[in-house]
């Protein structure tokens, strides 16, 4: 199954929905993306709460069960005990999750790039590609700034975003995934908090639901970032209820 | 049009509820801590237990299975992956999703049978459930739900069909049922107003 597929599977993981085989491919998948792993912790608790809603009162007997074989159930250690390697391995994905995500959202994006653009003319095709790659380098050259800061935040309507900005680099970079097709050519629109007002910071390219996109503007002096669905074109004021606000 | 002191904003800290912290006691051998976390976690495990196995003795010996195997694997539990409650309840379902789609008992579920009775897989719900509140928003909630979407949903949850099974039940292809069960449960989610 190709990266972009297996995206779209969060949800039937999350709900225990995937055979043995497909949820251990999944799981292998999980380690490499950050942004299906947020997405499945959030979709986990979600379906917990389905849960909740079914609770029954027990029998006093279970309770009886339970508690009387606890004497001869030997616990398990901690998993850091278990083996020396883990720890390790876990703090570095620990500190280091939006790199991973960023990796995992310019594969995704550059996969589903090269899908539309062979279907177009070779300049353009060029073109496009360059600017994506110039992006891309831009994007990951932010996410290893030593004062960027991350906010993720879902949208209203669906799919979530980062927003990652450094002062030091004067820029910033916003990162989505899964963000559903708007009806009628509309399009998505980020915006600069600042001062109480919201300044235009550029568009998501149209027809793509994950990738990353530098702002236009760098994050000095904003104390926010919006999206919102806009006209087709983009508004240089915002004409709907925002979508997501981001901290910067 | 200000942006609202990051409201929504999802970058995971660590959970450090009572549950997490009743299983980090429970990790270092503490019954005490267990009878409570037991009373806080016992009726959820038995009934969703009883959604996915139906019958009432298989579900009670797999909801005593996942109530040990919780004593047991408790420092396995890792509080920055998720609350104790979702790693409770993805626990639970994996062990009754796995009694059921064991060979015997698959050959026992008439699929037929299955497709007019998933409605009642939520309506059915006990009159004794603790939790009224929790119930009444998870209903309503799944009622803003497309009516596939809720269906795939709870096909999958509640009756712990796989999503081809579930895309067979509805008679849709493979590919609409992976797509609905995430964007149904991205909109629970919303609903209810889950984050992680
Ligand atoms: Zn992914």
């Amino acid at each position: 199954m190709s990266t972009v597929e297996l995206h779209t599977l969060t949800g039937a993981y999350a709900l225990g929905a995937l055979t043995g085989r497909e949820a251990a491919e999944f799981a292998r998948h999980l380690d490499r993306c950050e942004a299906c792993t947020q997405e499945v912790r959030e979709l986990q608790e979600t379906a917990a709460r389905l849960a909740l809603a079914v609770a029954e009162v027990p029998p006093a007997a279970l309770r009886t069960r339970v508690m009387a074989a606890l004497p001869e159930v030997r616990q398990l250690p901690p998993a850091e005990h278990a083996a020396n390697v883990v720890p390790m391995r876990r703090r570095m994905r620990h500190r280091l999750p939006y790199l991973a995500a960023a990796a995992c959202l310019v594969a995704a994006a550059v996969a589903g790039g090269y899908a539309v653009q062979a279907r177009q003319d070779a300049d353009a095709q060029r073109d496009r590609g360059v600017r994506a790659e110039q992006q891309a380098a831009a994007v990951s050259a932010l996410l290893a700034a030593p004062d960027a800061t991350f906010h993720t935040t879902a949208l209203k309507g669906g799919g979530s975003g980062t927003v990652v900005a450094s002062e030091r680099q004067g820029r910033t970079a916003f990162l989505y995934h899964g963000l559903p097709a708007l009806p009628g050519g509309r399009v998505y629109e980020l915006w600069y908090s600042r001062d109480g007002s919201m300044v235009p910071a550029g568009l998501v390219e149209t027809g793509r639901s994950s990738g990353a996109m530098l702002l236009t503007g760098g994050p000095r002096g904003a104390d926010g970032v919006g999206i919102t669905a806009e006209p087709p074109g983009g508004s240089s004021r915002p004409t709907s209820a925002p979508l997501g606000l981001l901290g910067v | 049009m200000p942006v609202a002191a990051r409201r929504g904003d999802r970058s995971s800290a660590p959970h450090s509820g009572a549950l997490e912290s009743l299983l980090d006691r429970v990790s270092r051998g503490d019954q005490q801590a267990f009878e409570s976390l037991y009373t806080a976690v016992a009726g959820t495990v038995l009934g969703l237990v009883r959604r996915v196995v139906r019958d009432p003795a298989q579900s009670e010996e797999v909801a005593q299975e996942v109530l040990i195997e919780v004593w047991r694997s408790a420092a396995r539990f890792d509080p920055r992956q998720g609350s104790a409650m979702a790693w409770i309840m993805t626990m639970t379902h994996r062990r009754a999703v796995d009694r059921v789609r064991s060979a015997q008992a698959a050959a026992d579920r008439d699929h037929r049978a299955a497709v007019h009775g998933y409605t009642a897989a939520f309506d059915e719900v006990s009159e004794q459930v603790e939790r009224r509140l929790e119930r009444e928003q998870v209903r309503r909630c799944l009622g803003q739900l497309t009516e596939l979407q809720r269906e795939s949903v709870t096909l999958a949850y509640y009756r712990g069909y796989t999503y081809r099974e579930t895309a067979d039940l509805l008679g849709t292809a493979l590919g609409t049922v992976k797509t609905r069960l995430r964007d149904g449960l991205i909109r629970l989610r919303d609903c209810l107003g889950v984050s992680a």
